[in-house]
């Protein structure tokens, strides 16, 4: 079972992580597509991704994850679907921090609902510490609505080990989908 | 386009207006262009429907990105012009310069503009572009709508 590749998009509004979660651990220096950010209205950051993040980082299994992110804003979700393409997993983050982070989760659920639906998936809530609601159980009622079973958790993707969490998490529900489908076609 | 409430942007977006309206003017086959920020919004566009400008404008600026991203990776600097060669035209990419930023001009073609008059046509569109828009140019201000 070592030695497989797998890609991994790493999805959320502006400013939720996904850029420095992947920085925090790819073994490669990363490919980033960021620019000055004009739009200082919607969001203080100096810049912003417009294409895509890409990091590579190797599991203790042995397994090699191709970490893809997305730019967040809406405007850009024609690149939500081309790297959509081929992935096996989604992260999604949230910054809890915005005006309506449990909104901002509808667009990324509906965009991602082929990947999300199968579960393979995890929703990171990051800034938790200064910003505790929404809750958890919020975003779990939430997941409920669309009828999907994902694990959520608090996050601070500055830190390595939380985004290898992640990681390790949205790999349980990988396999166990892997699973479900593999007795799916055996029955 | 939205109307731009602010005099200053009303002045550079008029300016990136009459450049690629006069652009377009200027050879035959140009059937669209568009003048947009680094991250993504339209200053100022001229496009046939159903082509529609604020898209253009998120996509070129991906496009930019990724192809600066692919020049530095492969050690040949920083990505300049850039023609994307399709079945019915082509569409060309360029930087427009400007204190410490850059705009981005997007030129579509149909096959029957001649590549290399287009190409000039678009360097004196953003010659002229660079040497009139105001410094720190339009890219905060057009959020000002």
């Amino acid at each position: 079972m070592a030695g497989r590749e797998f890609k991994l998009v790493f999805a959320g509004s502006m400013g939720a992580g996904k850029t420095t979660a992947i920085a925090a651990i790819s073994e490669i220096p990363p490919i980033r597509t960021d620019v000055h950010n004009t739009d200082v209205r919607s969001h203080s950051k100096a810049t912003t991704t417009t294409a895509m993040d890409y990091g590579e980082v190797t599991l203790d299994s042995g397994d090699k994850l191709r970490l893809y992110g997305t730019p967040g804003q809406t405007r850009f979700d024609f690149m939500w679907r081309i790297l959509a393409k081929g992935a096996i997993g989604v992260v999604l983050l949230v910054d809890n921090s915005r005006p309506d982070p449990l909104s901002d989760v509808h667009a990324y659920l509906d965009a991602f609902r082929e990947t999300v639906s199968s579960s393979r998936a995890v929703i990171g809530i990051g800034r938790t510490e200064t910003h505790p609601e929404p809750g958890l159980d919020a975003y779990y009622a939430l997941a409920d609505e669309y009828g999907i079973s994902v694990p959520i958790v608090s996050v601070d993707v500055r830190r390595r080990e939380d985004v290898l969490l992640l990681l390790n998490v949205l790999f349980s529900q990988i396999e166990a989908s892997l699973e479900t489908e593999e007795q799916g076609a055996m029955a | 386009m939205t109307t731009v409430s602010d005099e200053a942007t009303q002045t550079s977006a008029d300016l990136c207006q009459a450049c690629i309206a006069a652009l377009i003017g200027s050879q035959a086959g140009i059937t669209g262009a568009l003048v947009s920020t680094v991250d993504g919004f339209a200053v100022a566009a001229q496009v046939r429907p159903p082509v529609s400008g604020d898209r253009l404008a998120a996509m070129t600026s991906s496009l930019v990105a990724l192809v600066d991203a692919v020049s530095q990776d492969g050690g040949i600097g920083e990505g300049r012009d850039i023609v994307v060669d399709a079945t019915a035209g082509r569409l060309l990419l360029m930087d427009v310069p400007q204190a410490g930023s850059k705009l981005i001009l997007a030129v579509l073609c149909d096959p029957s503009a001649t590549p290399g008059q287009v190409l000039w046509a678009a360097r004196r569109c953003r010659e002229h572009l660079s040497d009139r828009l105001p410094a720190p140019g339009v890219q905060e201000l057009v959020h000002e709508r």
